[in-house]
């Protein structure tokens, strides 16, 4: 594996908000790393192992609510819940994908998106949580214990920057381990990988715990950079889509592909909102959507496809087909 | 003579190009599940902005009277429209973009609740006033924050109005209400109404709660509750629900001849005038608060003159959630006019003490308790009449008399 471009793309990312001075790029920067770990934690499952989940908001949102709820009742630090919501996260993929991996192909995804809007409805009737309402976060004096920084988003930034490394190295450390090539024998055949001796059940849940305890590293970050979750925002459709959205338009099943689906579609969605947003028709949305559109048409294997077509140079891993 | 007036005509446009705009960040859902609603804002936010920076001396509103702000030489006033979708990470991410790269001054929005926490968490970071118009989770003002303002009344303001009407009408008609069960649906709103009702009749000694029935959000049935209701035999019922359970509700009181003396609805399914819509007659003789209605046009030459403005650019009539984010761009545009400076801390101090004139709104006025809630409750008690919202109580604004008996629902 080539590690030049990966390491000038990592560079990039962690100089690039720190000598741009604007808050609101600073932002995008933030959501972009967000959502590209989050790309990459769901590329494990989907991308390696060929089990689409259309519900990764689901382990987002338990990340989110873990560390929330232990901070607003129990003045946990959010660091601890971040991991106690990463553990708890992998008990319910356990839990959840057990049954589900019965299912293949179509209904396994129909079944993850019903298992988060369960999950999501549950947290909506939940008093204890503060239901519907949701819960602002109390807001304390700049601190790394309680992972608050209001006077500059840079903290935010680093934060989110190492957990994307952290994510990445997972998911290239798998790719290139026997648990990356046994993954990517269940995505091609099922029945030949089990032909082969692969324990496939085993290694999928695997893969799911791994990919949603990754999830919810971000949940928790999300929460306390937003400092106010409601169950709506973090178990929503919304974020599972997203998280499909932009590892697809980027390239599915390659650990550049979450990356650069983020660059394009955050920095995409951010810019034309707030240069369009304030005229109320929904244009920003419009050319959104048009441009998933005519990637999805022209080049379903993502921009990754089409920038491997063009250079007719193929990298050394990602799928093997591409 | 010519030449002067061409010198004056040019040094006049350089003092107009020299006034300082101020910039007020207006944050709503313009995309989104509620995008029908926050355009409708847009819109009668857009009205203020016509009636604080032209001249309409037939408004009677201080602002109305002269172009711009008097107190900064006229400075024009613009809303910096943002979208945030329905989503609180954009309610977020967008109060801070306009405060630090449209340089506002103010903020107002954000319609949901979900939305207004987060952003008025932003302006509360940075030291500037938040003023929220709709936005009506009691939540809000809570929260012990120093730069929020909400106009808006919540659940418990509106619950103490239902009691004093309830008063009203035993003492001027004779009702002889005793008896009240409160109808709700299980989620924030719901519960945080009835937890209200609980509350405050504790400070109404002549009333009773004989039922309290929740129903969950997605019901699709609800015979059980009305039949619990029907049991119970309250004379006021007391509802918070949605557009579409309502509506089963209603149904359900026509099949089982529910008969109570008043129905109340707390801000939900019965002021969408969708609920005529749905049933009809069957609509007539529910009741519930509303921030304006229709029939006071008449009655508020004021008001009736900004839905003029207001309906030239809708196409429809203001409501109640949209004239109370009207208020929010009035208010605001007025305290930066009386602090003469747009210093955050001197616009803070006017909010905080200065009472603002509303003669768009029932009660007149506009005044921020310690808390940021606006104190005087914007609202008029409507009961519908051959499809009409017609306004019953406070007696000065009444457009039709109150009747607090249900006709038998075979008799209508």
């Amino acid at each position: 594996m080539k590690k030049t471009p990966l390491l000038v793309i990592l560079a990039l990312l962690l100089i690039l908000p720190l000598v741009v001075e604007d808050v609101n790029f600073q932002h995008v920067m933030l959501m972009m790393l967000i959502f590209a770990g989050l790309g990459e934690a769901w590329n494990i499952i989907t991308g390696f192992a060929g089990q689409t989940s259309f519900g990764h908001a689901a382990f987002f949102g338990i990340g989110a609510y873990t560390s929330t709820v232990l901070f607003y009742k129990f003045n946990v630090s959010p660091w601890i819940g971040m991991i106690l919501g990463a553990l708890f996260a992998g008990i319910v993929a356990f839990l959840v994908s057990y049954p589900c991996f019965r299912l293949k192909g179509h209904y396994f995804a129909i079944a993850t998106l019903a298992v988060a809007e369960i999950i999501k409805q549950l947290f909506v009737s939940w008093d204890y949580v503060e239901g519907a309402t949701g819960i602002s976060i109390p807001v304390v004096p700049d601190s790394f214990w309680a992972m608050q920084f209001h006077r500059s988003k840079i903290p935010y930034v680093l934060i989110a920057y190492g957990l994307f490394v952290f994510v990445l190295f997972v998911a290239v450390a798998i790719e290139r381990n026997k648990m990356g090539y046994y993954l990517k024998a269940i995505r091609e055949s099922h029945e030949a990988a089990e032909a082969l001796g692969i324990n496939t059940a085993r290694y999928k849940l695997l893969a799911m715990i791994v990919s949603s305890m990754l999830t919810a590293l971000f949940g928790t970050l999300y929460a306390q950079y937003i400092l106010y979750i409601d169950p709506f925002m973090v178990f929503g459709l919304d974020v599972s889509m997203k998280i499909v959205l932009l590892t697809v338009l980027g390239g599915l099943g390659s650990v550049y592909g979450p990356i650069i689906g983020a660059a394009i579609l955050i920095p995409l969605s951010e810019y034309t909102r707030t240069l369009l947003g304030g005229t109320g028709k929904g244009i920003d949305l419009m050319i959104y959507g048009i441009l998933i559109v005519i990637v999805v048409v022209f080049e379903p294997r993502g921009i990754l496809g089409l920038l491997r077509k063009r250079s007719r140079r193929r990298l050394n891993y990602g799928k093997s087909n591409a | 003579m010519r030449k002067l007036l061409a010198v004056l005509v040019v040094l006049l446009s350089f003092v107009v190009m020299a006034q300082e705009v101020i910039k007020i960040g207006a944050i709503f859902p313009l995309t989104g599940a509620a995008a029908a609603t926050g355009v409708k804002i847009k819109y009668a936010v857009e009205v203020a902005q016509e009636i604080i920076n032209g001249v309409y001396p037939e408004i009677n509103l201080s602002l109305a009277k002269s172009a711009g702000l008097p107190n900064l030489n006229g400075a024009k006033v613009q809303f910096v429209f943002a979208d945030h979708q329905g989503n609180p990470e954009l309610a977020m991410a967008e109060a801070e973009r306009l405060i630090r790269n449209e340089k506002v001054v103010a903020l107002i929005g954000c319609y949901q609740s979900s939305c207004t926490k987060p952003a008025s968490q932003i302006a509360e970071k940075y030291g500037i006033p938040f003023v929220a118009g709709s936005s009506s989770s009691a939540a809000l003002t809570e929260r012990g924050l120093k730069w929020f303002f909400r106009i808006a009344p919540h659940d418990g303001m509106e619950t103490v109005f239902f009691f004093n009407y309830l008063r009203y009408l035993n003492e001027k008609y004779n009702a002889n209400i005793k008896r009240v069960a409160v109808v709700y649906i299980d989620n924030e709103y719901g519960v945080h109404a009835a937890l209200m009702v609980k509350e405050k009749i504790k400070d109404f000694p002549e009333f009773s709660l004989v039922a309290d029935v929740k129903y969950p959000v997605s019901a699709t049935n609800v015979d059980i509750e009305v039949q619990k209701i029907k049991a119970a035999k309250p004379d006021a019922i007391f509802h918070a629900s949605y557009i579409g359970d309502m509506t089963m509700f209603v149904k359900k009181y026509k099949e089982f001849n529910v008969v109570p003396k008043v129905v109340l609805s707390y801000c939900g399914g019965y002021q969408d005038p969708q609920f005529v819509v749905n049933l009809g007659k069957d609509a007539d003789y529910f009741a519930g608060t509303n921030a304006t209605t229709p029939a006071l046009f008449a009655k508020m030459p004021i008001l009736s003159k900004i839905n003029e403005m207001y309906k030239a650019k809708s196409g429809v009539d203001i409501d109640g959630p949209t004239l109370e984010d009207f208020a929010s761009a009035l208010v605001i545009a007025e305290a930066i006019n009386i602090a003469g400076t747009t210093e955050p801390e001197k616009i803070l101090e006017v909010l905080k003490t200065h009472t603002f004139e509303a003669p768009y709104f029932v009660s007149e006025k506009i005044k921020f308790g310690p808390d940021g809630q606006n104190i005087y409750s914007a609202s008029v008690m409507t009961q519908i009449f051959n499809g009409v919202y017609e306004a019953v109580w406070p007696e000065q604004y009444q457009t039709h008399e109150p009747v607090p008996q249900f006709p038998d629902w075979k008799k209508r």
